[in-house]
């Protein structure tokens, strides 16, 4: 349980802190001389040094970018000095630096390189001091290898960069160049093809489709119209064979043979009526019998001389005349316009046949021109392409070559030394004055600090008004320290000595700063 | 009664003139006795005094050798070493209120400067004439006060609790303070706790108050949070005054120890071993122990 010292008076804890002060003088005292002796000894083995520095200014761009818009990401300003870190302590520029600032004059092994190396980055920061500036510090006991190497630095990081940036043109224009032929190859490929293409496909031109379209339409139509063509004439034909079939062919005029079968008939008529009433002797009857035998024979004789008349003109081969027999003019006319009517079906047919048939090599030469005109499509559209991308590229490869001259001329320079490193004439760093001042300071100073830090923790009673107020004891009496004799005698020997340990430490000190000081003269 | 009240009043003014503090018996004391007295006769008082004058004396230290043994002088007037002993000394009479009073000495923490306290409040009570005291030393693993014991040393209160047959008179020794007596812890180690609680050492404490009137019986004991000693003789005593040492004690250990004397003997704190500037240190060497 910590005592909390805030129920102390402040006056109370400061004469407290004078009292622990005395009560540890022993301690304050060796806490003083400690820190004394160890800062005269850091003083005398740090020794100051000097700092060289150079500035080199950066661009901005770097020289693949223009060329290769969008492709490569600018470098960050913070990864700037990182970069430059990473050149500067490439092995290249680190063994140069050891040969020319004068580090292997003992021709060192290579362990010992790489200790000296290791030490040379120790001592050497690389900071961002601007938006494009980088600034290199170097720090050494030895101003003139301070001043070389940072000079070293300077250069070398300025050849590399611009070998490294050189390089860099030369691969963007070597990557461009390349990509540019495999584009040329490519076009040429592409023409190649579509020029085939073109050859084997006379059809497949544009706007052949819709041509073929209108003509495939225009077929339809004209089949269409054929078709209802030839029904028509085909009902046609067919009320005419209809009519045809009621006429006869040949119309029978009436002939004496003819008259007198009539009459016949008539008169078997009555007779056949007479009998009814009468008998075969009546009067009438056998007259009209008589009658009708007369007829017959008037019939026969008519009958024997046309075929007499008949049988001669065939014999003569002249043509006979049946002047019973006459031809039907209706009839005439129904087959004429029957046979009109069925010579139009075959035209009308065939017609047919052909449109079709014409219908069907269009709609192939369709489909031939579909499949052209895709292929057509993919081919000018791939030979658009690589056009354009050739294009560009050829641009490109223009502005790397110019690139690639400018830095080959060192024309493109994007680094700089903006600010020479310089010989360092004063050295930087804490002085062994400082040292010295330091040391006496917080020898005084932190002894005392560390007795109050502990009045502070430490949980143990120093005040009666504590045990009063916290603890609420009665307090009887707060005796104070009695001092024997002896004891006095002791303090007073020990008060003794520690002033001697301290006049003994202040000596020393002004002793080494005199020596110092006169050494430097 | 007047005659009686006016030898009072002669007693307590000559006792303050010699504490330096005028004597209040309405003064509250954080612990009391059980009852006042009363009734001290003028008579009474004579004959304590003219006991006390008939006291045996051991030869006087000189003032050079109480300062060796740290032991507050009557020239110490300027020194609050001394004032604070004397202003102990004066609570715990208005305490006390005329009767002999046994008073224990114990401590927080061993190496508390319990001793000191115990003999210097004893050396207080022994620079009022009219009063004795008796020093008895009761922490028998650590005894204290053997540069102090006479020439002879002679038995002490180990022996006095291991033999049967030493009478209490034995083992008091004078140490060349007037008024002062001392029962050294005694030579003889190992002695058993136990015997703190016997009837015998109830017989000793009640030997010793009836021996002398106005006697002040002062134990130095052993620490009371590592020893339980302490304990069972903070039961016995009349008083208990519990030494706190400067910047060694934590609070906690001093509640434990305050508890274990507990409230009702517990008379109070003496906040021992303060530190001062060593401006006061060269003072005090120059003003005072220089001239001896």
């Amino acid at each position: 349980m910590a005592v909390a010292p805030m129920a102390v008076a402040p006056e109370l804890l400061i004469k407290n802190l004078f009292v622990e002060t005395y009560r540890h003088k022993g301690l304050v005292v060796a806490g003083f001389v400690l820190f004394n002796v160890v800062a005269v000894i850091l003083g005398l083995t740090l020794a100051k040094s000097y700092v060289s520095s150079t500035t080199i200014f950066v661009e901005e761009k770097n020289i693949i970018q223009p060329l290769m818009l969008g492709a490569a990401v600018a470098t960050d300003v913070t990864e700037r000095s990182r970069i430059a870190k990473e050149i500067l302590f490439g092995s290249r520029i680190m063994n140069q630096i050891l040969e020319d600032a004068g580090w292997t004059q003992g021709s060192p092994s290579d362990v010992e390189k790489e200790r000296l190396v290791e030490e040379i980055k120790k001592r050497t920061s690389v900071l961002n001091v601007g938006p494009k500036l980088i600034k290199v510090e170097y720090r050494d006991v030895n101003p003139q290898r301070a001043y070389l190497t940072t000079q070293k630095y300077a250069e070398l990081f300025l050849s590399e960069s611009v070998r490294n940036q050189s390089k860099e043109s030369y691969e963007a224009y070597a990557f461009i160049d390349n990509q540019v032929n495999e584009y040329h190859a490519k076009l040429i490929e592409t023409e190649q093809k579509l020029k085939e293409l073109r050859s084997t496909n006379v059809d497949a031109r544009p706007g052949t489709e819709a041509e073929i379209a209108g003509r495939i339409n225009a077929l339809q139509g004209t089949i269409e119209r054929t078709t209802l063509e030839i029904k028509e004439a085909q009902i046609k034909q067919a009320s005419l064979e209809k009519q045809l079939s009621g006429e006869a062919e040949v119309s029978i005029s009436m002939t004496r043979e003819g008259q007198n079968m009539g009459r016949i008939a008539e008169l078997q008529t009555h007779l056949d009526i007479l009998r009814l009433s009468y008998h075969e002797t009546y009067p009438d009857i056998v007259r009209l019998r008589h009658q009708i035998e007369d007829l017959k024979e008037s019939v026969t004789y008519e009958q024997q001389q046309r075929e007499v008349a008949g049988r001669e003109a065939r014999e003569s081969n002249q043509i006979h005349v049946d002047e019973s027999l006459r031809v039907n003019p209706l009839y005439a006319q129904l087959k004429r316009e029957l046979f009109e009517t069925k010579t139009n079906i075959e035209t009308l047919t065939t017609r047919l046949n052909e449109t079709r048939h014409l219908l069907q090599s269009e709609l192939n030469r369709a489909r031939r021109v579909h499949a052209g005109e895709a292929t057509l499509v993919e081919y000018t559209r791939d030979y658009e392409v690589n056009r354009d991308i050739y294009q560009d590229l050829l641009r490109r490869r223009e502005n790397a070559r110019v690139s690639k001259n400018l830095n080959r001329d060192q024309q493109g320079l994007t680094f700089k030394i903006h600010e020479p490193a310089a010989l360092p004439l004063r050295p930087s760093g804490l002085g062994f004055m400082h040292f010295v001042l330091g040391g006496l300071i917080l020898g005084t100073l932190l002894p005392v600090v560390a007795i109050i830090a502990f009045q502070q923790i430490d949980p143990r009673v120093r005040f009666p008004a504590l045990v009063s107020e916290r603890l609420k004891l009665p307090v009887l009496a707060t005796v104070p320290h009695l001092i024997s004799p002896v004891e006095i005698k002791q303090s007073s020997t020990k008060m003794k000595r520690y002033v001697v340990v301290v006049l003994l430490t202040l000596g020393f000190v002004s002793t080494v700063s005199a020596l110092k000081y006169l050494e430097i003269i | 009664m007047s005659k009686i009240e006016d030898a009072l009043k002669k007693a307590r003014s000559k006792a303050s003139s010699l504490n330096g503090t005028p004597l209040d018996p309405e003064f509250p004391a954080p612990a009391t006795m059980e009852s006042p007295v009363s009734g001290t006769s003028l008579d009474l008082y004579i004959e304590s005094q003219r006991s006390i004058a008939r006291m045996k004396e051991f030869k006087p230290l000189s003032a050079g050798e109480l300062a060796e043994q740290r032991i507050v002088t009557p020239g110490m007037e300027v020194d609050g070493v001394s004032n604070a002993f004397r202003e102990v000394r004066t609570k715990i009479v208005q305490a006390a209120r005329g009767r002999n009073c046994s008073v224990l000495v114990t401590a927080v923490t061993p190496k508390a400067g319990c001793s000191f306290v115990a003999l210097n409040l004893a050396v207080a009570f022994s620079l009022d004439e009219t009063k004795t005291a008796l020093l008895m030393d009761s922490d028998l693993a650590n005894p204290a006060f053997h540069n102090l014991h006479g020439p002879e040393d002679g038995p002490g209160l180990a022996e006095y609790l291991e033999t049967d047959d030493l009478a209490a008179e034995k083992i008091i020794h004078p140490v060349g303070i007037h008024r002062l007596r001392l029962i050294p812890a005694g030579k003889t180690q190992n002695v058993r706790r136990e015997h703190f609680t016997t009837v015998k050492m109830r017989h000793l404490l009640a030997e010793i108050a009836e021996r002398y009137p106005d006697r002040y019986l002062i134990m130095d004991a052993p620490p009371i949070l590592s020893c339980p000693e302490a304990r069972i003789l903070a039961d016995a005593c009349d008083l208990a005054i519990l030494v706190v040492p400067y910047g060694k004690a934590t609070e906690a250990q001093i509640r434990n120890a305050s508890q274990a004397i507990g409230p009702k003997k517990l008379f109070g704190v003496v906040f021992n071993d303060e530190p001062s500037l060593p401006s006061g240190l060269w003072r005090k060497s120059n003003g005072q122990h220089r001239a001896v």
